[in-house]
């Protein structure tokens, strides 16, 4: 059963001239205790479809397409009707995790607002946010309850509003690039962290990232964007060992286990779009059409270009 | 903390002896000499000439013919005993006079700051959150409309409207609550606007920033993610303006009390300016500089309150 179904996904910005594209088209689906793994490089718009999924963009932003948890349509809900699915069913892991914490609080409070949400009774919030602060592998509790972000380390803040998002048991979890700024040690504990959670097998995760390897490592459905648009779509293993797309192709090539061999060009800007394939001025056998290429079914997978 | 401390005290003294030099030579500077229009003042009324003699007695008399340096510093040394001096408009201490008149002066621009600060919250608050909304361009266009507005101007049309026409206000004096309610309106409405501008652009920004998105995630009500989250952070370029601002409503305090025969030391200030009480104004405009050097003194040690990110070494 599909528990997340993204249809035809278009988020537009308004800008000062014309608009910015930041997500165009995009389908893909997420099935119960499925991890799916959406990478592309910044600005390709994965974290766009993230903050769409749980109603965190701003006001400014156009949105249209359905997208539904659970078989149900959410993307139109009000923000009343939507608030009682985000923090409990839906969770999220943000990018940021020093910005994400707030600068005047102190980190215990933040842990316990959690809590609150979850209708942990007001006396037993100090015993659960220590005993969810040690399971988060803090040496002291204590110490980071009483402390201020600022205080702490970015991985520190990591593992915070990770255990945050998941404090709440989510049936969805979308984690918006979890190693995105951290160091070897906190990414590959964060790497563990997820696979661990794969392992457990009970969740259902979106995951956003630009770390190709983490994506391969946990990854059971893997997309890839480029340009605001989904290019190829289907197994992780299948996408990251046989890619189809050229896009595709080019990522695992640029891989330093795979002799770091970049891609030449740039991607185009999302306020000035080529006509056909985004891709075109990048692709090493670029087709001579004007027409865009559509997804289309290519050996069990879904790839956007019309030479496959 | 300690060293913060000590050094911000050295700070306030050196700040307070540059401005004692420069009160003493603008009240100096001023045009007319002193001991001539003290001396119309006090004897022989405004419309006649002294005669010479009269002057010169008036000028021996108040240490006026002193040359100029003896004068200063026979005032600074005098300020650090606590000697302020003596008013000869008045015919009383210096320290007399401000101990009278300095408490309405203090209660007018609490309660105007008080009201700037309260109601410029609120304004700038609603204003984001309703941003491009009716409400919002109505209180964008009414900030921009009274930020125009002189204060004086403000103050006579406060009484042509609450006092003359609708009957509910009393037209000038001294007393509470009722008496304090235009003055301080007519005081705190420049910094009010300032600070619904500044809280209706920080609060926008911080509604965009990541933690406040996560507050949302966490599943907090939106009124919790506003009030304890999005509004302590987007408060603090507020606090700033509050200490700015207070300077501007100590120096618009000298207007509004004129205008509304408000007893403070802007009304006194006056008087002794046109009698030319050197002493008077210069210690008086000493004190106002110490209360705004004080006041932003607090504000700094505020800022460590409410931003635990700052920290005094």
């Amino acid at each position: 059963m599909n528990i997340l179904e993204v249809e035809h996904l278009h988020v537009t910005f308004p800008a000062r001239r014309g608009s910015i594209r930041a997500s165009q088209d995009v389908s893909f689906s997420v099935k119960e205790g499925e991890i799916c793994v959406l990478v592309g490089e910044t600005g390709s718009g994965k974290s766009v479809i993230g903050q769409a999924i749980l109603h965190l963009l701003p006001q400014s932003a156009m949105v249209s397409g359905s997208i539904r948890y659970a078989g149900e349509e959410i993307l139109s809900l009000p923000e009343s009707a939507f608030s009682r699915l985000r923090g409990h069913a839906i969770s999220f892991i943000p990018q940021d995790p020093i910005g994400s914490l707030d600068p005047l609080m102190r980190c215990g409070r933040q842990v316990a607002e959690a809590l609150e949400t979850r209708g942990v009774p007001k006396e037993m919030r100090p015993s659960r946010v220590t005993s969810l602060l040690s399971a988060l592998s803090f040496p002291d509790p204590d110490l980071v309850a009483v402390s201020y972000p600022h205080e702490l380390s970015g991985g520190m803040c990591q593992r915070l509003t990770t255990g945050i998002a998941l404090a709440s048991s989510p049936h969805l979890l979308v984690a918006d690039e979890p190693t995105k700024g951290l160091d070897y040690v906190s990414r590959k504990r964060t790497i563990e962290m997820f696979l661990d959670l794969k392992v457990k097998g009970t969740d259902s995760i979106l995951m956003i990232t630009h770390d190709l390897e983490l994506a391969d490592l946990i990854g059971d459905t893997a997309g890839v964007l480029y340009s605001g648009e989904l290019v190829e779509f289907g197994p992780a293993a299948e996408v990251f060992g046989h890619p189809l797309h050229p896009y595709t192709k080019g990522l695992i090539a640029a891989l330093p286990k795979n002799g770091m061999r970049p891609m030449r060009g740039v991607c185009p800007g999302l306020a000035a779009l080529p006509k056909g394939c985004y891709f075109q001025d990048r692709c090493p056998a670029p087709c001579t059409t004007d027409l865009h290429p559509p997804m289309h079914d290519v050996c069990g997978r879904q790839v956007r270009c019309s030479r496959c | 903390m300690h060293y913060y401390l000590i050094k911000r005290i050295a700070h306030l003294i050196l700040t307070l002896l540059i401005a004692s030099v420069f009160t003493f030579i603008v009240v100096n500077a001023a045009p007319g000499e002193p001991a001539e229009v003290l001396a119309r003042h006090l004897y022989t009324g405004l419309e006649e000439a002294a005669p010479p003699e009269l002057i010169a007695k008036v000028a021996d008399r108040y240490d006026l013919s002193k040359p100029l340096l003896v004068q200063y510093s026979d005032w600074v040394g005098g300020l650090f005993t606590g000697n302020m001096g003596y008013s000869i408009l008045f015919k009383k201490p210096v320290s007399w006079l401000l101990m009278l008149h300095l408490p309405p002066t203090i209660l007018l621009t609490t309660v105007s700051m008080v009201f700037a600060t309260i109601a410029g919250i609120i304004f700038g608050v609603y204003s984001a959150l309703h941003q491009n909304k009716i409400s919002d361009h109505l209180i964008r266009a009414a900030t921009i409309f009274f930020a125009s507005m002189p204060g004086f101007w403000v103050a006579v049309m406060l009484i042509l409207v609450f006092s003359l026409w609708l009957g509910i206000m009393p037209v000038a004096g001294y007393g509470w609550p009722l008496f304090i309610i235009l003055p301080a309106t007519a005081l705190g409405l420049h910094a009010m606007v300032s600070i619904v501008r500044i809280m209706r652009t920080s609060m926008l920004e911080t509604m965009e920033k990541p933690f406040v998105m996560f507050a949302k995630v966490k599943g907090l009500p939106m009124k919790k993610v506003i009030f304890s989250h999005a509004c302590k952070n987007a408060f603090l370029p507020v606090l700033t303006v509050i200490g700015m601002s207070f300077g501007a409503l100590l120096a618009g305090s000298v207007v509004i009390e004129t205008i509304f025969s408000w007893p403070g030391i802007g009304e006194m200030l006056m008087k002794a300016i046109s009698a030319r009480d050197l002493v008077l104004i210069e210690s008086t405009i000493m004190v106002i500089v110490f209360l705004f050097l004080i006041v932003n003194f607090v504000i700094d040690l505020l800022y460590h309150i409410v931003d635990p990110r700052i920290i005094y070494e």
